[in-house]
């Protein structure tokens, strides 16, 4: 079994949730490692405040949407995930879930987003 | 993660194995993560800006302990929970011997770093504002 091969099974619908709950769940782990350590700044408070004023800027914003929507992700295909491990009938359907899995990711990402970013939609911030 | 997405393990006959209780952590704490990772981001992103999060923000919420005792919970949930992750994809990838034993060395090393750092961080907090 060559490299490739030995994290593909069956293709489809079911590939691209794998692919995408690891993709995920990898950025999700990279920016808890960095949060961490930006919170660990609170022993000296006004450093702290200075590093934690950057989230504020449009670029990290948007950092923090992709972030909503990863977690939004691993979140509902996690749920999707146990639902087939604990009724295995769901099997049948999961490309049915799968669906859901991306709407609800949508439905409570682009709000959220929206919220993320509004000071920049005000106008209030570049 | 592969391979449970279509075909759960088998069911464990007598004692179960550690890849079995592998398994199963990683159900129950995705399920409390759900719970502590969504409330959190709800909390410092959406009902309040992320500016307004600086440190008076943080003085004010641990002074109640059981917010102390929620992030700390998050804390070990999830980067328990993501070292597991990462050590199904460091197997799926790294596949000489040394090589995935150092790279593991390395995962397990950073993680229990930052598990002690994120720890000592919520324990020293002052109780009293600045």
């Amino acid at each position: 079994m060559s490299r490739a091969e030995s994290t593909r099974y069956r293709g489809k619908a079911g590939q691209w949730a794998f692919v995408g709950h690891r993709v995920s769940g990898f950025l999700v782990f990279l920016f808890l490692l960095l949060h961490i350590v930006d919170v660990s700044l609170l022993r000296w408070p006004d450093t702290y405040d200075q590093v934690h004023q950057l989230y504020g800027n449009v670029l990290l914003r948007l950092f923090e949407v992709g972030l909503l929507f990863a977690l939004l992700f691993h979140s509902f295909n996690g749920l999707r995930i146990v639902a087939i491990d604990f009724f295995p009938d769901a099997v049948r359907n999961q490309e049915r879930l799968l669906q859901a899995v991306v709407a609800l990711t949508l439905l409570a990402g682009i709000p959220g987003g929206i919220v993320i970013m509004w000071p920049f939609i005000e106008g209030r911030i570049l | 993660m592969t391979a449970t997405e279509t075909r759960p393990p088998e069911r464990p006959r007598h004692k179960p194995s550690a890849e079995a209780r592998s398994w199963a952590f990683m159900r129950l704490s995705g399920l409390l993560l759900l719970f502590f990772a969504l409330v959190h981001f709800a909390i410092t992103h959406i009902v309040n800006d992320v500016v307004e999060t600086d440190y008076d923000f943080v003085a004010e919420r641990w002074h109640n302990p059981a917010w102390r005792v929620f992030d700390w919970m998050l804390l070990v949930l999830a980067l328990s929970h993501g070292l597991n992750g990462l050590r199904w994809i460091v197997d799926d990838y790294v596949r000489t011997p040394r090589r995935n034993r150092a790279v593991k060395g390395l995962l397990y090393g950073l993680t229990a770093v930052l598990a002690v750092v994120g720890t000592i961080t919520i324990v020293i907090f002052p109780s009293a504002p600045r």
